[in-house]
Order: C-alpha cells, then sequence, then structure tokens
C-alpha cells in the first residue's frame, strides 16, 4: 500500500512502485481471470473450430457459389447476383421440389410424432422382453441406408410387392395387373407416400428414444402426486410431462427436421424425384443439377432454398426454448 | 580467343551435335515404334502407378477378366494398376469431388453420362490415341466422336456401347398369328392383341436410363431429332414428334399396364424373367438372365432389330462407355499405353461380356462379331453399328443434352402424355425445359 506524503513517505512509494509496476506489466493472460477465460475458451475452441470448418466454411462457400456461374468443369466462375435463385424459381421442377419437401416434412412429422411417442410409452412399460424389443426398434435407425431404402424398393416394386401380396392375399385388393392393384412407386401420390414412409420407419425410433429419455427424466414423485390428486393420463401428459421434457422435444425436433429436410437418399434410391416430378424434393434436384449436370452455382442456389424454410421455424423454436428457460 | 571458334568442319563430315541429334532421335524415334508395336511400356514406366476407376459391369465375369488383365499389363511393364469399381450413377458425384481436389485417379469411364465437354479444359487430350486406333483399326464407326470431342480435340476412347434391342416371345407371336416386332407399328399390334391375354409389353416411363435411352430411339426412328446439327437449339417440337408421342399413349393405352410408371432399369429384365412379357426394348442382359431364371423363357425370347418408324427409319440410342483421363493424372504416358492396350483387346473384352459390350471401331464390327455372331438370335446384333446414335441426335453429345438426360425431361414428356395430357401441352412444357437448360449453358 502506498503512503501519500514525503519523507519516509516517499522511501515507502519508492520501494513500492516497482512492485505496482511488476503488476501492471504483468500479462493479462496471468491474472486469475485471464487464466480462467484461457482455459474457458480453450475447452470451447475444438468445438468452435468444428462449427466454422465444417458448418461455416461449407455454408459460406456454397453462398458463393451460388451467387456464381460455377460449374464443375471450369475453375473460373463470374459473379451472377440472385440469377441463380432466380432461375430456380422460374422452374417448374422446383416449384414442385419445394411443395413436395414441405409436404414430405409435415406428414412425416407428424408420422413420426404420433409414432414415436407411442412406441416410447410402450417402452416405458414393463414387459417380458423389453430390452429385446428396445434393441430391435432402432435396428431401422442404425441399418446403412441404402440396404434398407433398397429392401423397400423391392417391397414396393410393382409386379413382385410383398406388402400387396399381403393385401391381395387379405382380400383387400385384387391380383397383378387389377385395377385396384397399388403401383406404389408409379402413382404420384402413392409414390410421394411412399417415400414418406419409409423415412418415417427410418426416423421414428429415433423420436422414440429422445422422449423415452424425456419421459425417464421427469421425477415419478411428481407423476405420482398428480396422479394422488386425480389427473388423468392425459392430464399428466399434457400439464407435467411435455412441459417438463419440452426442451429434449425441441431440441429432437429440431434435428428431425433437419434430417428430414436434408434426406436425399431414400428419394434417389426409390424414384430418382418420379414420376414426373411427384417426388423430386429439394436435395435431390440440387444434387441433379449441381453434382450430375455439373452446374455447381444452380446447385448451391438450390440446396440454399432450404435455409429459409428452416431458418424462421429454428428461430421460432430456439426462441420458445430460451424463454421457457 | 581462337580456341572459342567452333572448330572447322569438313564438308560431307558429321560435327558432334548433329550426331546427337540425328542418333537421339533415331534412338528415341525406333523405340516409340518398338514401344507401340509391341505394347511394351518404356523403361521410365517402370515403378509408377496407375489408378483406374470404372464401374461394377452389369455381367461380373467381365470385371473378372478386367480386373487381371489390367493386373498383367502393369506387371509385363512394371506399373502398379489399381482398379476401383463404383455403381456408375456415383461416377459423376466422383469426377466432381477428383476435380475440386486436383487429384485422384489417372483414368476414369463414364458410362452414358459422359462428361468429357464438361471436363475437357482438365482432361487429358488423346486425340492421338484415337487417330492412331482408328488407323489401326479401319476407322471408327459414325457415332463414336459424338460424346468425346470438343473443339476438334478428342478427350476420350469410346471402349464399347450398351444396346437395346427388342427382346420379344416368339411363341406367344406364333400363337397368335403375329408377325415379329420388325416395326413400331407391329410391335403396337402385337402388345394390343396379347395384353387382353394376359402378355402386356412394357417400356419405363419413369425416371431411369432406359426411359431415356428407349424413348429417344422411338421417337428418333419416327424422324424426330433432339438437337440441331450444332448441338445449339432444341429441335423436339416438331411433326414426327408430335407422332411419336401419340404413337406412345396409344402404346400404353392399348398394350401396357400402369407399372411401366415405376420402373427401373431392371424391372424389364424382371418383367421379361417372369413370364409376362410379349416384348420388351431393353439390353441383352435381360435375355441372358432368363437363361438361368426361366430357360423356357428363354428358349421362346428372340432378339430383333431395333423396330422401324412410319417412314422406314431405325435409329438405335444405346448406352456409350468411354474412358478418360485426367490431365493432372501422375500418369499420362501409361494411361495412353493402357488405353490403347484396352482397345486392342476389346474383341477378348467383348467374349467375356458375353457379347454385351458392342465396340466402336469398325474393323472390330465387323462380322461375325465374337458371341453374337455365333448365336443365331443374336446375329442380328453385328446390323446396329450403322444405326446406333446417342442423346441429343443428330447433334453432339453435349452437356446441355447431358442435363435433359439427368432431368429425364424427354421420358416426362412420354409420361405425362400417357398420364393424359395432351400432346400439344406436353411439348409446349418440354420445350420450356429444353430451353431453359440450353440458356442457361449458352450464358455459362
Amino acid at each position: 500500500m502506498t503512503v501519500l506524503g514525503d519523507g519516509a513517505g516517499s522511501t515507502t512509494r519508492a520501494a513500492t512502485q516497482p512492485a505496482a509496476r511488476g503488476r501492471s506489466t504483468r500479462a493479462w493472460w496471468h491474472t486469475n481471470t485471464g487464466r480462467r477465460l484461457t482455459f474457458g475458451y480453450l475447452l470451447l475452441a475444438p468445438a468452435a473450430l468444428y462449427v466454422l470448418l465444417l458448418v461455416g466454411i461449407p455454408f459460406l462457400f456454397s453462398l458463393y457459389l451460388a451467387l456464381s456461374d460455377a460449374s464443375v468443369g471450369d475453375q473460373v466462375s463470374r459473379f451472377v447476383g440472385l440469377g441463380n435463385f432466380r432461375a430456380a424459381w422460374e422452374m417448374d421442377t422446383f416449384r414442385d421440389a419445394l411443395r413436395n419437401s414441405i409436404v414430405f416434412l409435415v406428414v412425416a412429422a407428424i408420422f413420426k410424432s404420433v409414432l414415436g411417442t407411442s412406441l416410447a410409452f410402450l417402452l416405458l412399460q414393463n414387459f417380458k422382453g423389453k430390452k429385446l424389443v428396445r434393441a430391435l426398434v432402432v435396428i431401422p435407425f442404425t441399418l446403412p441406408i441404402t440396404v434398407s431404402v433398397l429392401s423397400w424398393k423391392w417391397m414396393y416394386d410393382s409386379q413382385f410387392s410383398v406388402i400387396n401380396w399381403f393385401l391381395h392375399k387379405a382380400g383387400l385388393i385384387g391380383g397383378y395387373g387389377s385395377e385396384s392393384w397399388p403401383i406404389w412407386l408409379g402413382q404420384p401420390h402413392l409414390a410421394l407416400l411412399a417415400c414418406i414412409g419409409v423415412n418415417v420407419w427410418r426416423s421414428f425410433p429415433f423420436s422414440a428414444i429422445v422422449l423415452l429419455a424425456g419421459f425417464t427424466s421427469v421425477p415419478t414423485e411428481v407423476l405420482d402426486a398428480a396422479r394422488v390428486d386425480g389427473c388423468s393420463f392425459f392430464q399428466r401428459f399434457r400439464h407435467i410431462v411435455t412441459p417438463m421434457i419440452f426442451p429434449i422435444l425441441i431440441i429432437g425436433f429440431l434435428f428431425d427436421t433437419v434430417f428430414t429436410l436434408s434426406d436425399l437418399s431414400v428419394v434417389y434410391v426409390l424414384t430418382q424425384g418420379g414420376p414426373g416430378s411427384a417426388t423430386m424434393i429439394l436435395p435431390m434436384l440440387a444434387y441433379q443439377i449441381g453434382i450430375q449436370a455439373g452446374s455447381l452455382g444452380r446447385g448451391s442456389a438450390i440446396a440454399l432454398m432450404l435455409v429459409p424454410l428452416l431458418f424462421p421455424a429454428l428461430f421460432l423454436m430456439l426462441r420458445n426454448l430460451k424463454r421457457r428457460d | 580467343m581462337s580456341d572459342l571458334q567452333p572448330a572447322p568442319t569438313v564438308q560431307g563430315s558429321v560435327s558432334r551435335r548433329r550426331f546427337l541429334k540425328v542418333t537421339g532421335g533415331a534412338v528415341a524415334g525406333s523405340s516409340l515404334l518398338t514401344m507401340l508395336d509391341a505394347r511394351q511400356a518404356p523403361a521410365q514406366l517402370r515403378g509408377t502407378t496407375l489408378r483406374i476407376l470404372t464401374w461394377s459391369h452389369f455381367i461380373p465375369a467381365y470385371d473378372v477378366w478386367f480386373d487381371k488383365f489390367s493386373a498383367e499389363w502393369g506387371e509385363k511393364n512394371g506399373v502398379k494398376v489399381r482398379v476401383d469399381h463404383i455403381p456408375h450413377l456415383e461416377i459423376p458425384a466422383r469426377m466432381a469431388a477428383e476435380f475440386a481436389a486436383g487429384a485422384g485417379h489417372d483414368i476414369i469411364l463414364n458410362n452414358s453420362t459422359i462428361l468429357a465437354r464438361l471436363y475437357y479444359k482438365t482432361l487429358l487430350d488423346l486425340t492421338d490415341v484415337y487417330d492412331g486406333l482408328g488407323k489401326k483399326y479401319g476407322g471408327w464407326i459414325p457415332a463414336a466422336k459424338s460424346p468425346i470431342e470438343v473443339e476438334g480435340r478428342i478427350y476420350g476412347i469410346p471402349m464399347y456401347y450398351i444396346l437395346l434391342p427388342m427382346l420379344w416371345r416368339k411363341d406367344l407371336f406364333e400363337a397368335n398369328g403375329l408377325k415379329p416386332p420388325d416395326t413400331w407399328e407391329l410391335a403396337r399390334v402385337a402388345a394390343r392383341t396379347l395384353k387382353p391375354k394376359g402378355s402386356p409389353t412394357g417400356m419405363a416411363f419413369s425416371h431411369c436410363n432406359d426411359a431415356n435411352l428407349n424413348w429417344r430411339s422411338l421417337m428418333f426412328s419416327f424422324g424426330a431429332t433432339e438437337t440441331d446439327a450444332s448441338g445449339d437449339h432444341p429441335t423436339i417440337d416438331s411433326k414426327e414428334m408430335r407422332e411419336a408421342l401419340r404413337f406412345a399413349k396409344a402404346l400404353f393405352d392399348e398394350g401396357m399396364t400402369p407399372e411401366v410408371f415405376s420402373w427401373d432399369d431392371a424391372s424389364d429384365n424382371r418383367f421379361l424373367a417372369s413370364g409376362i412379357a410379349s416384348w420388351i426394348h431393353d439390353a441383352i442382359s435381360a435375355y441372358r438372365t432368363t437363361e438361368s431364371t426361366n430357360p423356357p423363357v428363354f428358349k421362346n425370347t428372340f432378339v430383333g432389330m431395333e423396330p422401324a418408324g412410319p417412314g422406314g427409319k431405325r435409329v438405335s440410342v444405346s448406352a456409350p462407355i468411354v474412358f478418360l483421363a485426367w490431365k493432372f493424372g501422375k500418369n499420362p504416358q501409361a494411361t495412353k499405353e493402357y488405353l490403347a492396350h484396352l482397345v486392342d483387346n476389346d474383341k477378348e473384352g467383348m467374349i467375356q461380356s458375353t457379347g454385351y459390350n458392342m465396340p466402336f471401331l469398325n474393323d472390330s464390327a465387323k462380322k461375325p462379331m465374337p458371341i453374337i455372331g455365333a448365336d443365331p438370335k443374336l446375329q442380328v446384333l453385328q446390323d446396329f453399328p450403322k444405326i446406333v446414335a446417342f442423346f441429343g441426335y443428330p447433334g453432339p453429345y453435349t452437356p446441355q443434352i447431358q442435363e435433359v438426360a439427368l432431368q429425364f425431361v424427354l421420358p416426362d414428356i412420354f409420361t405425362r402424355v400417357a398420364r393424359g395430357t395432351s400432346v400439344d401441352d406436353a411439348v409446349k412444357w418440354g420445350v420450356g425445359e429444353y430451353r431453359r437448360i440450353f440458356a442457361k449453358h449458352k450464358r455459362a
């Protein structure tokens, strides 16, 4: 501590000055706060780097491509402004793909919610072979996607469909070649439904597992208390379980939305977007134009059209989540 | 200083420099000739590596032969050859990745989707190999250049093409007093007659390569064209195209079932093998597979010439298979040597593919051709080389036509008509799609 005054005081000041200077020149990262911040940022760095390298840079690069006439065979590209977006919008197929993507997302989400919730409740119960059932339900999610979709392609075959065979044996449809014999991948509405069906089959175990994790985190005491108070099952679900697991629901929903909107494999293997453009979705169209036909600029513009679809939904969901926190 | 002056030479004598030039040139020239003659690589190839990316052939035995053949060439020339097989639909994506990285395989096969015009700036100029092979084997068939020529240079070596002839059930035709489907009209009459008897026909109205090939064969045989000779302008808006569309609609209504809207490239194979089909228009692999899966069908299935259109014209749109090579490939000399050696052995390749691979060189296409020349049912395939065409006919196989094909615009025009859209509306839609794609490429 410095003493203000002359004489002895000045001696004290002279003696303390170097020490004070020493403290003030000490690098900030040697301070406690500095050390704490440095350690914190160091821990964050891998995640930040990951996001920057694997999400940020590719996103910016696709934005750059979308604003240029880049093609796969040319290393030079020119700036074309919003030309690619405008041209995409003028395509009939693009508008069909946009509509199909939205229908795909909404219908798949509804089915996945219903089936995922039902399965999660089922798996909460105690029954014989529960562990085996739990293992079995995740199989669709863990199988290589091409293998599982190829199996579905066989099941949807116009001639040898096992689904049709069962329906026929059950007396629900006529035989092969009759009017009532469904051509799963050949009739526009059925084809889209067939693609959605495979997506739902693959993904609803994921929804169920997310929900199951949420359900098991709800304290049983709270549920027991509600039960004692006379709450029915649906009242408990609506007023207790759902609010408590809401953050988990939102995160699960976010993942599912992104996975569904960017899922190319199902349509690629089953229909290639056909018949006509009945099952064309934005990722498929972007792949066809950007990679197969080599128009990187146009393909990127089509792929980026997913952003305006996703962004508001993500924003609203995350804001809601923050408010609840 | 006098000792820096060149030493005076006696008239008629040879200076050291000239001697080195002449002898060096002679040695290099004779080495090259010997090398080309013996197909033996020069010493500098030894110890190098050659990476080849090819497809998984529909005839697995061909892949076995191809891998062995490549390895043997490598052993003989001291080149380490590595062959990678992937499904042909994945090749465009792989090429895009290798182009972006500036590294990858030395040689890449293209099947149907020929990317020579898209990447030609980064592809190895193979004009010398192409011309040399042409001279050696009596020239190439007329369609050979279309997918690989850019600005007068050749950027690929055509290996073979896959035909889609008529495969028809002789027993069913004869039992119903029908003539062989030598014209599209006869094929339609057969379909109309046999469908009510439980034997419809089928041609894919869907997003698959067969649909791209088959409907083009039909429309070109009807006299319609896809682009003009320059390849810069689409020409599908024509009287002949409308005629072809009306015919396709009638063929669908009278002779097919709606399952054709869902077909992939293998569906018509299964359709034939099931014994239901009266005829299909497909590669001979469909016929070959019935040999083991349904011998009675195999016995009664015959292979026919491309059906003629109303004016007697026959055009068979086929799937070309060519090899391209990157300019940034590490081994251009080995690349050229290997490709020339492969073409030298294309007859063996045809044998190994059981007659599936059709040769691009005139000498190899002379009768009798291996396998198909000896099989009475397949001999007709030897008459195809002169009527073979590719996408864009009569224009070249351009990137814009490539994009039209990849987006299945042409099959979609036919599908719309089959589903009930008027011919005029379908053509109008199709012309719009063609123009949009062509305009984009023109701007680029």
